[in-house]
């Protein structure tokens, strides 16, 4: 062993050598036992390398530590009296750290621990017993039920469904005003739940709801990741959330004593929308709650000083000239006004808050997840009519394509059907806790519950088509599982646009959805009609459908020719001549020859016929 | 007849066959490995490969990152282990570094000890004896063997002199090809003959060395083929290139795509990259080259020399507004309709 070696070991502490040592494990017991009796720190966390022969203790920040309870001698620490004495809360768990029964680990000490997975399983050479078998796993796989059966890919896309999930992400949601705010309607606890999910009170806040699932494709609408939806659930509430969004606006104050006023704008104002954008403001210029708005409407009146100081002040002592400021519901939003709120900035300057709330049913196009990864979007909503039922009329809400479960390893989705059921059908919240049990034996329990209540024990029901009313000639497998909707909206991402807004200085299509912006036609899209030798398909996208100028060439130099207001001609600017040809290009290019020209370099178009 | 004609050539007139090669290679390029991670073992010939391969040969990089040359041998060795094993030592780059265990320099004597190492030597197939000639022939210098090394008597005591001669003595080529590297042994599976796989590029030295097999000796680098056998000889090389590189990531690209970049890169007479200072840099029109990169630098020089654009690219022409002169844009009307009378002989 290592104290038989002749060299000494370095002790390395936070990563410096601060020394060497001959008997190094000596030092490292003794550093654990002065822990464990409290005398140093139990944020120390010492270990032992036997290949590089050096003790290294760290004592910084930033190192991922585990509880432990401690194992002595074949025994863990832990004891039933202790555990008696937590329960009636004469003692607590720092009381366990203190007193050497639980200490953590960081991953380089754990290196030299040998860990039980379960009590059963202590030996003599076992050092320490994990507080549960389920605690290898951190706490977003935990929250999810069966991990243990599902591949870690599909934990990794969890994890990110669960932070987009809706739901009651705060029970003060009506005094906050959040940018934005997705609240579901009828949030519920999950009928498979975890030790971890009910440890932080998840069931308090909870985000989503439990779906009648079955595994059925139907004609084809649930290809790919599709779901299908049953209308009489969603009609129901199923899914069914609210959005809130939020307007802000703050009277600011400018340099010169110059400030922004919330009313009315005057109709002289620069920028001014015309009266029906202003008719839903009150006098003082703030939209009035439970008022319906829609795309377009003001919500806060505000005129500003205008942009650039100008000398027309005292020019008769007229009206001060002001610029519309206005905050306007922004295109393809529509809602109520939940709330305004005055209030004041720290400096001293008054801020509207306006809350907009809209309903927000589930629709085509709208994603739903379960806590397995599985995402879909909603490609159809059936009416409960058309949507196969069991022989007890009872309509799946969410119909899954089977094909979504055996490449993708999320065998943890159909074990939460099956508890789901026999959890709904028994009553009881389901354990689903990760190791908990093993998986024959989880079916094997749930399996006794449904055929309590008159199910067959694998899940599996005769179902019958809506459509012909046949029994379908293989029974599917069906059951209730947790299911997300993710706040992931067509309503809040349509977008058309056929003609619109072009930008100034190109005379080409805006971009961007708050623009009411076109699609890109970008360089690898211009390749691909290139490639093909669609040169006129070319010609019209790039020039017909943006920016086509169409523009005069002087028939005796090339350059452009202007207008003259005056005279009431066109004239060249170089031989003022008035002989010119119409010809088509594009706007930029127009701009590129004005550039050039800008310094002082003539260019000139030399023209066929 | 019409037959006949119909054969002359594959591709339609104005397909856009540059563009159509371009996403046929860029396509599949996407899916390849940056970095392609390197097979661990002890080849020390490891040519680059993947993307960053494709890179350097379509930039024309003067010298590969990785210059490996296949040196076949003539029927007589090839078919021996031992005997091509011997033209390794002809070929191996040895210099007195490689050799020397340590340079002893003696100021006050005005001599240099070179003292070399017995295994490296007896590797090498050289004797102490023969590295001395070596010097006193190659430097013409006085060099004596001893027992365990060289030693060098350079009758001056300049320190100067001294020192700049022992660095170049360690430098110095005791055998085989400056430039080839460091070569090993492989067998061809399908035939079961031995060549030699050298990680240098200096093919023009190889070549001149006995027993090699001229015709099928050959090497990744693209520049060294041209400089020996020309243009035609870089253009396939480059195709070659090209094609295993791709190949060796099993993406399967129609070789014509490629024969064509090889093609468009050395059509001009030498090889030519495509970036800016390559294909792209030299295209006639002004908006073109203006349109790639550099902007100002190509405005700045049209305005300068007062250039023309002919407006007969694609670039250009998109850039105006015009149909481009590609696919269903190559063809003009040559005669109005109302014109024909005035042209078709009277009935």
């Amino acid at each position: 062993m290592a104290d038989e070696k002749n060299t000494k070991a370095y002790v390395y502490m936070n990563g410096r050598v601060v020394g060497t040592v001959a008997k190094p494990l000596e030092l490292v017991e003794e550093i654990r036992s002065a822990r464990r009796r409290g005398m140093l720190s139990g944020e120390i966390n010492v270990s032992y390398s036997d290949g590089l022969n050096a003790v290294s203790i760290n004592t910084d920040r930033g190192r991922i530590r585990k509880p432990y309870i401690i194992v002595e001698n074949g025994k863990a620490k832990l004891t039933n009296d202790i555990i008696e004495k937590i329960k009636s809360k004469e003692i607590n768990f720092n009381y366990l750290l203190r007193n050497g029964i639980v200490e953590y680990l960081d991953a380089e000490e754990e290196e030299n621990m040998l860990v039980a997975l379960s009590e059963a399983e202590i030996t003599e050479k076992h050092t320490h017993l994990e507080v549960d078998i389920s605690s290898i796993f951190g706490f977003t796989v935990n929250t999810s039920p069966y991990p243990e059966h599902n591949s870690l890919a599909r934990h990794a896309m969890l994890a990110n469904f669960a932070k987009q999930a809706q739901g009651l992400y705060a029970t003060n949601f009506n005094q906050r005003f959040d940018s934005r705010a997705y609240v579901l309607f009828y949030p519920q606890k999950p009928v498979v739940s975890t030790v971890a999910y009910d440890t932080v009170r998840m069931q308090n806040h909870p985000s989503g709801q439990n779906f009648v699932v079955a595994l059925s494709t139907y004609y084809g609408y649930n290809m790919a990741d599709a779901i299908v939806l049953n209308r009489a659930a969603v009609d129901r509430g199923l899914g069914r959330s609210m959005f809130y969004k939020t307007y802000v606006d703050e009277e600011r104050r400018y340099p010169g004593g110059q400030r922004d006023k919330f009313k009315i704008p005057p109709p002289t104002a620069d920028g001014y929308m015309g009266e029906h954008v202003y008719s839903k403001l009150s006098e003082d210029g703030i939209i009035e709650p439970e008022m319906e708005v829609s795309e377009g409407d003001a919500l806060i009146g505000k005129v500003a000083p205008p942009r650039f100081l100008e000398e027309n002040l005292g020019a008769g002592g007229l009206e001060e000239k002001v610029r519309d400021d206005t905050a306007v519901l922004k295109t393809g939003e529509t809602g109520v006004v939940d709330s305004v709120v005055f209030t004041e900035s720290t400096g001293a300057t008054k801020i509207v808050k306006v809350r907009i709330r809209s309903i927000r049913i589930p629709e085509n196009g709208d994603k739903f997840a379960s806590r397995h990864g599985q995402k879909g979007v909603v490609a159809l909503i059936v009416p409960p009519e058309d949507m196969p039922f069991t022989e007890q009329g009872i309509v799946p809400d969410l119909l899954l394509n089977p094909h979504s479960i055996p490449t993708r390893l999320t065998f943890g989705h159909l074990l939460e059907m099956l508890a789901g059921k026999a959890g709904s059908v028994g009553g009881t919240v389901v354990d689903g806790t990760a190791f908990a049990e093993a998986g024959p034996d989880r079916i094997d329990a749930y399996g006794k519950i449904l055929e309590a209540q008159g199910f067959e024990r694998y899940g599996n029901e005769i179902l019958y088509d809506g459509i012909t009313g046949m029994p379908f000639k293989s029974s599917l497998f069906n059951g209730v599982v947790y299911y997300n909707r993710l706040y992931h909206m067509v309503s809040n991402k349509i977008q058309v646009r056929s003609r619109g807004k072009v930008q100034i200085l190109t005379h080409q299509p805006t971009e961007g959805k708050a623009r009411q912006g076109a699609l890109r036609f970008g360089e690898m899209e211009r390749d691909a009609l290139i490639g093909y030798g669609a040169s006129l398909l070319l010609k019209e996208r790039l020039l017909d459908q943006s920016d086509k100028a169409v523009v005069l060439v002087c028939k005796d130099c090339g350059s452009l020719g202007y207008y003259d207001h005056i005279k009431k001609t066109m004239v060249c600017p170089l031989t003022k001549g008035s002989s010119f040809v119409e010809v088509e290009i594009s706007y930029a290019f127009k701009v590129l020859l004005d550039e050039i020209k800008s310094l002082h370099i003539m260019t000139s178009l030399k023209l066929n016929e | 007849m019409a037959e006949k004609n119909n054969k002359k050539y594959f591709v339609e007139y104005g397909e856009p066959v540059g563009i159509i090669a371009a996403q046929s290679v860029g396509e599949p390029g996407t899916q390849m490995i940056l970095r392609s991670f390197h097979l661990a073992g002890i080849e020390s010939t490891v040519a680059t490969s993947g993307l960053p391969r494709i890179i350097e040969l379509v930039d024309a990089k003067k010298k590969p990152s990785t210059p490996v040359t296949y040196i076949y041998l003539d029927q007589k060795i090839s078919k021996n282990f031992d005997r091509a094993s011997e033209m390794l030592k002809k070929i191996n780059e040895v210099r007195m570094s490689n050799l020397a265990r340590r340079a002893l320099e003696n100021f006050s004597k005005g001599k240099i000890k070179i003292v070399l190492d017995k295994q490296e030597l007896e590797s090498e197939g050289l004797t102490i004896r023969q590295v001395a000639a070596r010097i006193e022939k190659d430097m013409g210098l006085d060099a004596q063997p001893v027992e365990n090394g060289v030693i060098v008597n350079m009758h001056t005591r300049n320190l100067k002199e001294i020192r700049n001669t022992k660095i170049a003595i360690m430098k110095m080529l005791v055998s085989g090809v400056d430039g080839a590297g460091k070569a090993t042994v492989r067998r061809d599976d399908d035939t079961g003959e031995f060549y030699l796989v050298s990680a240098g590029s200096n093919i023009e030295g190889i070549m001149q060395i006995d027993g090699i097999d001229k015709s099928k000796t050959t090497t990744n680098d693209v520049f060294a083929v041209y400089r020996l056998f020309g243009i035609e000889a870089a253009r396939n090389s480059l195709a070659v290139e090209l094609k295993k590189t791709l190949k060796e990531q099993k993406i399967s690209v129609d070789e014509r795509h490629l024969n064509l970049i090889a093609d468009a890169m050395t059509a001009s007479g030498s090889v030519k990259g495509v970036g800016r200072h390559g294909l792209s840099g030299e295209k006639r029109s002004v908006f073109a080259r203006a349109a790639y990169e550099e902007t100002l630098k190509h405005l700045v020089h049209a305005a300068a020399f007062g250039e023309t654009d002919k407006m007969r690219g694609v670039t250009e022409n998109i850039l105006v507004g015009k149909q481009i002169p590609i696919g269903t844009g190559s063809v003009k009307l040559a005669i109005k309709k109302e014109d024909m009378s005035k042209v078709m002989p009277k009935k």
